[in-house]
């Protein structure tokens, strides 16, 4: 009797040893799950709105470069920079731009985007570039400009579509 | 007895399944982060590469524009499309890029040897240039007495239309053997539809000949120079320009660059059209034959004719007007030329290979200026 009971205890003994190794399994898969998860390798979108600034702000000093940006910002030629957005960005960018004053008021009275504004409000990875403006020289004569001090802000938001 | 071999058997099964899974499962997790590190690094050649490319003038810094160029020149020792004369970024030397055209009929660079330049062993690149907007004539132009009209659309590349883009014209027309004429006319706006409608006077009345060539320009940043006649039945010479030399080859390459039927023609005019809108006439011969201004279509050297004209490079030449004179037959002939066909218009240009696999592939992409003409630069990059 004693003999059966002890063969019976062994048994469960193994039983517990293959659910212990089972639950040490889990305990394993999950610590490395777990690790995957909070390691922080940077996913492909990321790198697209890594670009995608890069792509911005090339866009945005070419215009400033051949003094278009201020014009258009300081002039108020909301239409002219949403089109020269449009011709300089490529394609499947679809951009929303606004322009600051220091207060953080937004000056544009027309939006400035193409594509959805809704899909801004909605896309987790888009890319921002900030590009400042001190302000706009006004030619009195053939050789005299005069620059008043007055600060802009300009953010523009990138996102590629398919 | 029984129940041990279901436990040694549940056993095994359970332990199968979690070999498995982590032979399975684990690499897969660690794939993400191992395709993440690759794409990152790719994505950084691919950066390093469109920098060399767009950034550096290449050695020589003039590389592009050397006379007698062979095909994979070897005198070219690092690669670069930069401009050696601006200061800027992303400002292109059309005769670099020119230098990647592969029907160029004075050489190129191909594919391989660009990638060796560029250290590309082990990868595959595509290069292209895309115009900013796209500009059609909706009908062709039409002439009443000395008035000429025409229609154009002027779209974004998602086929947009673009009001308000500024559209400025230059009428090429031709009349009997000795009246030539080139006209240009104020500017016109697109409407809401993005079409423009012009209306300009000719210096010739009835012309026998007359081409519009419209320069597009949207928000005073990105322009397109087109002409009314896409596809001119040349049957003279290929055009090319090398720095400040205008190149006339034979339309066909050596060794068959000597053909039949073959014709003496002078050349009486030839007029630059510049990148501002600007027009220099470069040459006019007053109507007198020299051996200067002279070839036979189909017979002689490959290249049938040159001439340098200081200051062309700088003067950023678009589009080459040539107004031939057929000395034997007697009749004239107009030929209206893209400075640099394959670059300048309205279709993109490529140069590179495909990526063979669907493996990962990076897009860089930049707004560039060749002639102070805005495009947009773009590199596919993968590894072979």
């Amino acid at each position: 009797m004693e003999r059966i009971g002890g063969r019976k205890a062994n048994r469960n003994k193994g039983q517990m040893r293959i659910i212990e190794v089972i639950l040490a399994s889990f305990i394993i898969v999950f610590a490395l799950s777990f690790v995957n998860i909070l390691a922080s390798t940077p996913t492909s979108p990321k790198y697209e709105a890594t670009e995608l600034e890069k792509v911005g702000y090339n866009a945005l000093h070419d215009l400033d470069d051949q003094g278009l940006l201020a014009r258009f910002v300081y002039n108020q030629e909301w239409e002219n920079l949403t089109s020269a957005l449009r011709v300089l960005l490529p394609v499947n960018v679809y951009f929303n731009a606004t322009v600051y004053d220091l207060n953080g008021n937004a000056l544009n009275n027309a939006p400035m985007f193409y594509g959805d504004p809704a899909t801004f409000a909605g896309f987790k990875n888009i890319a921002s570039v900030t590009y400042g403006l001190v302000g706009y020289p006004t030619k009195f004569n053939a050789t005299y400009y005069e620059a008043t001090y007055v600060p802009r802000i300009l953010t523009l938001q990138l996102l590629r579509g398919s | 007895m029984v129940s041990a071999v279901y436990d040694h058997l549940l056993a095994i099964v359970i332990v199968g399944v979690m070999f498995v899974s982590a032979v399975v499962a684990l690499p897969a997790m660690s794939l993400v982060s191992i395709k993440a590190v690759d794409q990152q690094q790719l994505q950084n050649t691919a950066l390093n590469v469109f920098n060399a490319m767009l950034l550096d003038t290449g050695q020589p810094v003039g590389w592009g524009s050397m006379r007698y160029f062979q095909k994979n020149d070897p005198r070219v020792q690092r690669f670069g499309l930069a401009s050696q004369s601006s200061s800027g970024f992303y400002v292109l030397d059309p005769d670099k890029v020119q230098r990647l055209v592969l029907t160029n009929p004075l050489n190129y660079c191909d594919y391989s040897r660009v990638r060796q330049l560029l250290g590309l062993q082990d990868y595959g690149f595509r290069f292209r240039i895309i115009p900013p907007f796209n500009v059609t004539f909706l009908s062709p132009p039409t002439v009443a007495g000395d008035l000429l009209t025409y229609t154009a659309k002027v779209n974004y590349l998602d086929g947009g239309a673009i009001p308000n883009a500024v559209s400025e014209a230059t009428i090429v027309s031709t009349k009997g053997q000795n009246e030539f004429d080139i006209t240009q006319s104020g500017t016109v706006r697109t409407d809401a539809r993005g079409i423009c409608n012009g209306t300009v006077k000719l210096g010739i009345s009835d012309p026998d000949y007359y081409t519009v060539t419209l320069r597009v320009t949207v928000a005073d940043v990105a322009t397109l120079v087109v002409t009314s006649e896409q596809n001119f039945n040349n049957t003279i010479a290929r055009i090319n320009i090398v720095y400040d030399t205008i190149i006339l080859t034979s339309l066909k390459d050596p060794p068959n660059d000597n053909f039949k039927p073959n014709e003496d023609v002078r050349i009486d005019n030839i007029v630059a059209f510049g990148s501002d809108g600007s027009l220099w006439m470069l040459y006019d011969s007053q109507g007198k034959n020299s051996n200067d201004n002279m070839f036979n279509t189909g017979k002689g050297e490959f290249e049938r004719w040159s001439s340098t004209f200081w200051g062309l490079h700088g003067f950023q030449p678009v589009v080459l007007i040539f107004n031939f004179w057929a000395v034997e037959q007697g009749r004239r002939q107009i030929l209206i030329m893209m400075a640099y066909p394959e670059l300048f218009g309205t279709t993109i240009f490529e140069y590179g290979g495909s990526p063979r696999s669907m493996g990962a592939t990076v897009r860089v992409q930049r707004s560039v200026l060749i002639s102070s003409m805005t495009y947009t630069a773009e590199l596919w990059l993968w590894k072979e």
